[in-house]
């Protein structure tokens, strides 16, 4: 620890205790504090309508999702292109219990963060049965066991009559200290849920990286004979790295059904997997902010394609649908160009502000 | 018996589609180790180049085939050379995110076309009665489609046996630096292993155009269902893209005839071939005829 406990402009660890602390400086820490006040009070002082608090809460959302995608692409460096199909499960497990227990059940209405951490809990048995091929593949064919499992899915979701066939599968408003949580408020109750959950599953990952587990998922990652010789069990690592994002994904899933307050199959198809990818990659793979800043940057893409669609709709014949042809041009350009010229991804350029500021007012 | 003769009779003009989609595929991965996901968009691409040449300029469609073709021969060929050659040495969900951001350019450029969101058909210029034999029929477009499907397979095998650049490729995808050792340009290897794929992949567009209409969900879900048929013949062998191509049309069409229906089922034939994929990459990984170059872990 430097001898200044606010500005520390380089490391100065002397013992691996040292290091593994949450925080470094009191500056981080305050900062930390200041941006999590800001994300909490926001809502209250200047309220959004209905519309715009959603696609807040996708966004959060889609983080829950997207950090558990991180763990597994990022930072075991195995490709899943079923992500969605996770988020589905964690979805359908409280769609089932609607559908057993009727969906204004008490267990639905008010033990509700039981339930999410169930669902997140299924999502990680599963995750764990379609990482068992990861024992033997590698790369392409594991990417493509998941693309398997994705379809899989989707065929079950919409064969099955106990699943609706796919239909929307209502899930009941739940219930707060202070009553019924109304239409009004809805939105604006989940966004402070999500925040949390998304607040204490990123502590989660950021001490897991800390830890022994954390570091062999990138050992594994970066070579897994020689994480193999040093000792770890590169099959196991890969199982838990599956099962901890099917938990993530579980836990996603089962906001986005109270969100919605309904679960339907268009929600989790190949197309959001790819998604899910996609915000992976252009917030930084094997990173943990950038799985905030790729949510972020795709879904406020998204929503300014759709204004833009939406306001040269007005000058173009009525029949042509300019969103549907424009969203996935912008998307795919957007993955593209990242690849090719910011690999590392929207994390990267937050790196270099970081290390910037850090050195200040010195260059390096 | 007529009913089982006729399952295996759509089974077979199926899995030669398959096969012939899988091909575009097989010669991508065989030489650049590239799974191209942007397979599928390829297709639709060529099947609406032809009907475009076909029906708005007026071109004889055989000619319009010809031309799209070669159209998409270019295309893919340029492809290769603007955004998959500096991903040479990157990760490989790099690359295949790479391929799926193209796939989703051409989405949208086709979205942005009436092509994207109505059913067109070809023009008839086959006789519309079928051929029937003892009780099992097939029309004269699945024929023509079939023996199409031969002769580029069997064109492709040709190619890759005899001619100096098809024996240039196969050294590229045997050993990259032996291949550069002995004068070979690998670069030029991989945009020909695109240009190859894009042609091969507008002769199975127009050919399923031909067959079921033209529908841009069902040409570009050709893309993900031939992972399946390429991961049963084996990544990298043109005879088991083949092989596994008619055994995953005989597996669909028997599930779609005979499962459906019964036991409460239905849909069978779009899932199976997942779940076969799964079993083959849990005990078999390398496919029927591919390289075994899995290593476990």
């Amino acid at each position: 620890m430097s001898a200044n406990p606010w500005l520390a402009t380089g490391n100065f660890y002397t013992t691996y205790k040292q290091e593994q602390k949450t925080f470094f400086t009191n500056l981080d820490r305050s900062v930390f504090t200041f941006f999590l006040v800001i994300l909490y009070a926001w809502p209250l002082l200047f309220p959004l309508g209905n519309k715009y608090m959603l696609i807040v809460d996708n966004i959060l959302i889609a983080i829950v999702a997207v950090m558990g995608l991180n763990l597994v692409t990022g930072f075991a460096g195995l490709i899943s292109i079923g992500h969605a199909a996770f988020v589905g499960i964690g979805a359908y497990t409280i769609a089932s219990f609607c559908r057993t227990i009727g969906d204004s059940h008490i267990l639905i209405t008010h033990l509700w963060p039981l339930l999410i951490i169930f669902s997140g809990l299924v999502g990680a048995v599963f995750g764990a049965i379609v990482g068992l091929p990861a024992l033997r593949l590698k790369h392409l064919y594991l990417a493509i066991a998941t693309l398997s499992f994705q379809m899989i899915f989707e065929w079950t979701i919409q064969f099955m009559s106990f699943f609706n066939q796919g239909q929307t599968i209502f899930v009941g408003r739940v219930f707060w200290f202070t009553g019924k949580v109304g239409r009004k408020d809805h939105y604006v109750f989940w966004y402070f849920v999500i925040l949390t959950f998304v607040v204490l599953l990123g502590f989660g990952i950021r001490n897991l990286l800390k830890t022994r587990y954390g570091r062999s998922l990138i050992a594994v990652r970066d070579n897994d004979r020689a994480a193999d010789a040093m000792g770890m069990n590169p099959g196991l690592t890969k199982v838990y790295a599956f099962a901890l994002s099917g938990f993530f994904a579980g836990v996603a899933g089962a906001l986005h059904a109270y969100v919605y307050r309904g679960v339907g199959f268009e929600s989790f198809t190949l197309h959001e997997s790819i998604g899910y990818l996609a915000m992976a990659i252009v917030g930084g793979l094997g990173t943990l902010n950038g799985s905030f800043w790729g949510p972020v940057a795709i879904k406020f893409l998204d929503l300014q394609v759709e204004r833009l669609a939406e306001t040269a709709g007005q000058y173009l014949p009525a029949g042509m649908n300019l969103a549907t042809a424009l969203k996935p041009l912008t998307f795919g350009l957007v993955i593209v160009l990242f690849l090719m010229f910011e690999p590392r991804g929207i994390a990267n350029w937050w790196r270099i502000v970081k290390s910037y500021m850090k050195m200040w007012p010195f260059r390096y | 018996m007529s009913y089982f003769f006729q399952i295996v009779v759509s089974g077979v003009v199926v899995g030669s589609i398959y096969a012939l989609a899988a091909l575009g595929l097989v010669l991508v991965y065989k030489s650049s180790r590239v799974a191209n996901f942007a397979h599928g968009q390829i297709i639709a691409a060529g099947a609406f180049i032809t009907y475009f040449l076909t029906v708005t300029v007026g071109i004889p469609i055989f000619f319009s085939f010809l031309a799209s073709m070669i159209i998409t021969f270019f295309l893919a060929m340029s492809v290769e050379r603007i955004f998959l050659r500096r991903l040479i040495g990157e990760p490989i969900i790099s690359v295949i995110m790479v391929t799926i951001g193209l796939g989703s350019i051409i989405d949208g450029l086709i979205y942005l076309t009436p092509f994207g969101s109505e059913n067109f058909s070809f023009p008839e210029f086959l006789p519309q009665n079928s051929l029937s034999l003892g009780g099992v029929s097939i029309s004269w477009t699945q024929l023509l489609g079939v023996i199409i499907t031969f002769l580029l397979i069997g064109g492709f095998s040709w190619f890759f046996k005899k001619s100096t650049v098809g024996i240039s490729m196969r050294a590229v995808s045997d050993d990259q630096f032996g291949a550069m050792s002995v004068g070979i340009s690998v670069p030029r290897v991989f945009g020909l292993a695109w240009a190859a794929a894009g042609l091969s992949a507008a002769a199975a567009g127009c050919i399923i155009g031909n067959i079921t209409g033209l529908n841009f969900e069902t040409l570009h879900a050709f893309g993900i269902i031939v992972f399946p048929v390429v991961i049963l013949g084996g990544l990298d062998s043109i005879l088991g893209a083949v092989v596994a191509g008619i055994i995953m049309g005989l597996i669909q069409q028997f599930a779609g005839g005979y499962l459906d229906g019964n036991f409460g089922l239905s849909g069978t034939g779009n899932v199976l071939p997942y779940i076969i994929l799964l079993i083959i990459l849990l005990f078999k990984p390398h496919g029927l005829f591919g390289i075994h170059e899995i290593e476990r872990v």
